[in-house]
């Protein structure tokens, strides 16, 4: 191999994860989410990040995941966790079970965030029954605060066991002011979800 | 335990301060004390910015009775003159853990307060941290570190837990494995001369080496129990611990008071929420351990209900069968807490007992007719349900 293709394959190779980074979302075009065949057609601009916070999930942001942070959960599986697990010796997450009733899933994301965060500052404040996509599911908020910080959070979440498995769509932000701004566009890519 | 450490701790605890310090002669708890030496000086600032911190945080418990009693318990142990220059502050974090920053702030976690069984035991552990306030391990231990390099950088940003502020964890002093058999048998003398029972603070580290076990083992990890302490280990092992204090308790280590009534009623606001926080960490085996020390043979209805929702939150097929009898067991046993029945009902219809799951259900709706997930329940027994 001559001198130029070796340094292509090398440029190709540093190019890489630039490539499967950060996306724009184009709006109004319906876009499939978090490897599943959950697809939603948002409305406005939304950044997908390169990043994902586990294997069958995708987050998307306005203004970065810190002040906007709009995450899908595509099908988590039963005895899997919602988020990818630092230590399965030490910090292990809660799983999902089949038999979970769509009542048992504010539970296990304010359990699993407690021990990814390690903080317990986390509160679900309500929850009541609405459809995801089409099928009989829940709506609930809640409210946490990171270790290290003092700003409050708010969060609220779409989701529903089908077929076993869990589908589940938050959207979070500091109570001050990125929450109210942002909740709407969650909730129009909300209710836009289809299996 | 070596005879001659115990002596040489208490002589040195007897002086007040080590023969080192003779800089600083007056205790730090003293009135309107100020640092003496410029590094006594830059630790208290650090720490006063750590305090700054830490008051405004929302981990911390602002219950007005829970602190009145903390502090009137640190007074009994310590005394009135040394327990005024202390600043108790109960954070919410559900491990075992307390500790005290060399400006006289003392931390208190949550998942000790639950831990502990009676007040003796609660005073053992502020009379600890007490002495290495006293003593002025923090700044001892900041001049070591100092000279044999940056051992003090890198222990503070291994922190168990980090719901504290930054500047905290980096204040997070780790005393050297002396310093804490130092604290701990100033800790004993507090205790015996306050009247309260010398064998509540071996107590302590037997439980917590058996609830390390009962984790261990629930997480299917082989049980290193450390019976000896590793080289860079800042703590004595338990066991070396509930050893020597238990022999220098000695024969009349039983005697004395340990108010456990007192304790239990300052505790009781508090509980549900500690138990709660407890169960949420998704660590079954030391939760179940914990459960049962706490009820000690007899289990009382907020207990059961805890059992029954650690058992419905890990969901295995069998879990929801012994979750569904705690809950019923609990509702036997008096429990008014209509949690009781949004427990039973949901563990019931996951084990596919539908009628009374609804049955449940229905009884939880009519308890707590305003409750946040009202809508939510119905739609599991059908009642209402998706727009």
């Amino acid at each position: 191999m001559n001198k130029f293709g070796i340094v292509a394959i090398g440029l190709a190779l540093i190019a890489a994860p630039v490539a499967a980074g950060n996306r724009l979302i184009v709006p109004g075009q319906p876009v499939a989410v978090a490897k599943s065949m959950l697809t939603v057609t948002p409305a406005v601009e939304w950044n997908k990040l390169g990043a994902r916070p586990g294997r069958n999930s995708e987050t998307w942001t306005f203004d970065g995941d810190a002040l906007n942070d709009l995450t899908f959960y595509g099908g988590i599986e039963p005895e899997r966790t919602l988020f990818r697990e630092v230590s399965k010796r030490n910090k292990p997450l809660p799983r999902v079970k089949a038999t979970m009733l769509v009542t048992d899933i504010p539970t296990l994301v304010e359990n699993s965030y407690r021990i990814a965060l390690d903080t317990p500052l986390f509160t679900v404040e309500g929850m009541e029954p609405m459809a995801f996509a089409g099928k009989p599911g829940i709506r609930f908020t809640y409210s946490f605060t990171r270790p290290n910080e003092d700003l409050p959070r708010k969060g609220e979440g779409r989701g529903a066991m089908i077929d076993g498995k869990l589908y589940l769509i938050t959207f979070e932000a500091p109570r001050l002011h990125y929450f109210d701004a942002g909740v709407a566009s969650f909730r129009q890519v909300a209710d836009s979800a289809k299996l | 335990m070596a005879g001659w450490m115990i002596a040489a701790a208490l002589a040195g605890a007897a002086l007040g301060a080590d023969a080192s310090d003779r800089l600083a002669p007056l205790p730090p708890y003293g009135t309107a004390y100020t640092p003496t030496t410029v590094d006594e000086r830059g630790l208290w600032q650090q720490a006063d910015e750590a305090e700054r911190d830490l008051r405004d945080s929302p981990a911390v418990i602002r219950d007005a009775a829970l602190n009145a009693y903390i502090g009137k318990v640190l007074c009994r142990s310590v005394g009135e003159d040394r327990c005024r220059g202390v600043r108790v502050y109960v954070v919410r974090a559900p491990y075992f853990n307390a500790f005290m920053a060399p400006n006289g702030m003392m931390i208190v976690w949550t998942g000790a307060l639950l831990r502990l069984r009676d007040e003796a035991e609660l005073a053992s552990v502020l009379g600890h941290e007490f002495g290495h306030f006293e003593m002025r391990h923090g700044l001892k231990t900041f001049r070591r570190g100092r000279t044999i390099g940056d051992i003090i950088a890198w222990t503070s940003v291994i922190s168990p837990y980090s719901t504290l502020p930054v500047s905290l964890i980096q204040l997070h002093f780790s005393y050297s494995r002396a310093q804490e058999t130092e604290a701990d048998l100033m800790g004993l003398r507090y205790l015996t001369a306050a009247g309260y029972r010398p064998l509540a603070a071996s107590r302590i580290w037997e439980r917590l080496m058996a609830e390390e076990d009962a984790t261990a083992l629930g997480r299917k990890r082989r049980v290193t129990h450390h019976y000896s302490a590793g080289f860079f280990a800042d703590h004595p092992t338990e066991l070396a611990r509930a050893t020597y204090l238990r022999e220098t308790a000695g024969a009349d280590g039983e005697r004395g008071d340990e108010a456990r009534d007192a304790f239990l009623t300052a505790m009781r606001p508090w509980r549900a929420t500690f138990l709660a926080d407890q169960i949420k960490r998704n660590d079954f085996g030391g939760s179940e351990y914990l459960l049962g020390e706490l009820a000690t043979g007899h289990w009382t209805s907020d207990l059961l209900l805890t059992r029954g929702e650690l058992y419905r939150e890990r969901g295995n097929p069998r879990d929801l069968v012994s979750a569904a009898q705690f809950y019923q067991q609990a509702i036997d046993a008096g429990c008014t807490d209509p949690i009781a029945w949004r427990g039973l009902g949901p563990s019931l219809l996951r084990g596919q007992q539908a009628a009374a799951g609804r049955a449940a259900l229905k009884t939880y709706l009519e308890k707590a007719p305003a409750a946040s997930d009202r809508a939510a329940m119905a739609m599991l027994i059908g009642e209402g349900g998706v727009q």
